[in-house]
């Protein structure tokens, strides 16, 4: 599903961001990206929603190389990656409904869908009767609920979380991992860069471990403490 | 396009604008002043044009002929003045004709001709001559100057050229200023564009990440900038329209002299004026709109 060949991105000012990544993700895998700040996971985020070119090297998402991609294909592949940020990113001003409504408007789908496959995903992650309330009436777990949802209602085969647990209190952010759990057993790949030692730990999952941008542990199981 | 994707479009496009008012209403009256400009320069052109032509068709030259010539005279002259390049006819006037229609043009105020008939008639033996072309007019002048008998020539060459001078420095005068005003509206409208899209970075930013393509996020904002260059070019299309009809009236009235030209009628100006000025605003908008989302698109 996901190929990184001997990936390296190196910023202008000279900064090495990662270094001659291998890395390879299977459909349906659920794989942990950890490491301290400055270990590269935000560059590997960014390269895998081509939001950065590598600077060598190639990446491979979902049988497309997206070096190879032009500007206006770049909007393609990127339906094929759900993402979740640390911050939510929600429109204020829209409601939770509209909010998720949005990423499906935005890849021009019919109403007549919008309407059967937004209430069916809040109610899969929990917020079936909060279809009208604003982000600002919601607690942060619920937030996040809505932007998974707004993640997922396209059905992407890969969900990218950046950090998606960092402003949650632990119980909030356990519930969450409940969620991308049970989205990972309905066959999406999941790849989540965290900090979150104990979610790590707990959910046993493969981790891939990134220090100065490069991946020095790749093992199923618990953090690590080289990172 | 889905009916529904065509309504999101329209639908964020005003909201951008209402929600960022004052500077909408800069943009339109910037457009305003551009297309008020542009009109004003068509109206202007066109009708000088227009005079240009009818002058072309009416006014020839008058050639006045000394002392009381016989019939014989008379026809060896026009034969001449035929053979000239770029005549295209001549008719003698004698000085009973030129009486009578000088009667004619006076209409009411005849009477100041009272006492004046066959015997005592102070006007000469005329020839007028129609020309090709206006410019073709100091030619044949020159070559009138060669034939005997000759009094006196009457032409409009001043008049004409002072009306082909005024149009060419008209028409550069107003490009000019159209240039500078539509450069001037071009910055407003990104401006405004661009608050609107700074407003709505978050929206962009997200509208990325789940695969919108740019065209998508564009049309929005190009909707915002066409608007502002319709509405901006409607209304001082609007407000010309009866100010043309006073400006054109008052002159008739006014000027009595102005009767014996023409100026175009609202419907010919406003039918070409009305959808370049309208494609023209609605450019400005699309400039404006384009050029200050572009940056905004990277990411």
């Amino acid at each position: 599903m996901i190929w990184l060949n001997n990936v390296t991105k190196t910023y202008p000012n000279g900064s090495r961001g990662v270094e001659n990544l291998n890395l390879h993700i299977e459909k349906g895998e659920f794989v942990f990206i950890v490491g301290s700040s400055g270990s590269g996971k935000s560059t590997l985020i960014k390269l895998l929603l081509k939001e950065l070119d590598p600077t060598s090297g190639d990446i491979t998402i979902n049988r497309v190389k997206t070096n190879e991609l032009s500007r206006n294909q770049i909007p393609y592949l990127r339906r094929n990656l759900g993402v979740v940020f640390q911050d939510f990113r929600l429109l204020p001003n829209k409601t939770v409904y509209e909010n998720v409504a949005f990423a499906m408007r935005v890849i021009e789908a019919p109403n007549r869908i919008i309407r059967r496959n937004v209430p069916a995903v809040l109610a899969l992650v929990g917020l079936g009767k909060k279809g009208r309330s604003y982000p600002n009436q919601l607690s942060g777990g619920e937030q996040q609920r809505t932007a998974l949802a707004r993640a997922i209602v396209n059905n992407p085969p890969i969900l990218i979380c950046d950090e998606p647990t960092g402003n949650l209190d632990p119980e909030t952010a356990w519930g969450i991992m409940q969620l991308l759990d049970d989205i990972n057993k309905r066959g999406t790949t999941i790849v989540m860069a965290t900090h979150a030692r104990d979610i790590v730990d707990d959910m046993q999952k493969r981790v891939v471990t990134l220090k100065q941008g490069n991946i020095v542990r790749d093992k199923k199981g618990g953090y690590s403490d080289e990172a | 396009m889905r009916p529904s994707t065509i309504k999101y479009y329209l639908r964020e496009g005003l909201s951008g604008l209402k929600k960022n008012l004052l500077m909408t209403m800069a943009s339109i009256m910037a457009v305003m002043a551009c297309i008020s400009i542009v009109s004003f320069s068509y109206c202007v052109a066109s009708n000088l044009q227009h005079i240009l032509q009818q002058m072309e068709d009416s006014i020839g030259i008058s050639v006045f002929i000394s002392g009381d010539p016989t019939s014989q005279e008379i026809e060896d002259m026009k034969s001449k003045i035929k053979g000239i390049d770029h005549v295209i006819d001549v008719q003698y006037i004698s000085p009973n004709d030129a009486l009578g229609a000088l009667k004619d043009d006076w209409g009411a105020e005849e009477d100041i001709f009272e006492g004046l008939d066959d015997t005592n008639n102070p006007l000469s033996h005329s020839f007028q001559i129609t020309l090709d072309k206006i410019e073709s007019q100091s030619g044949v002048l020159g070559a009138l100057k060669g034939i005997d008998g000759i009094d006196n020539i009457r032409h409009g060459q001043t008049e004409t050229e002072l009306i082909m001078k005024a149009n060419k420095v008209f028409n550069i005068a107003s490009v000019l200023v159209m240039l500078i005003l539509g450069i001037i509206s071009i910055m407003i409208i990104m401006n405004t564009i661009r608050i609107s899209v700074v407003n709505r970075r978050v929206e962009i930013n997200i509208m990325k990440y789940v695969g919108a393509t740019d065209w998508f996020i564009r049309w929005p904002f190009i909707i915002e900038g066409v608007i502002i260059g319709m509405v901006g070019a409607v209304i001082p299309l609007l407000i010309g329209m009866p100010i043309y009809a006073k400006i054109v009236s008052s002159l008739y009235n006014y000027i009595p002299v102005i009767k014996m030209i023409q100026f175009k009628l609202m419907g010919d100006v406003y039918i070409v004026l009305f959808p370049v000025a309208l494609g023209f605003g609605i450019i400005l908008g699309i400039i404006g709109s384009i050029t200050s989302i572009r940056k905004h698109l990277r990411v």
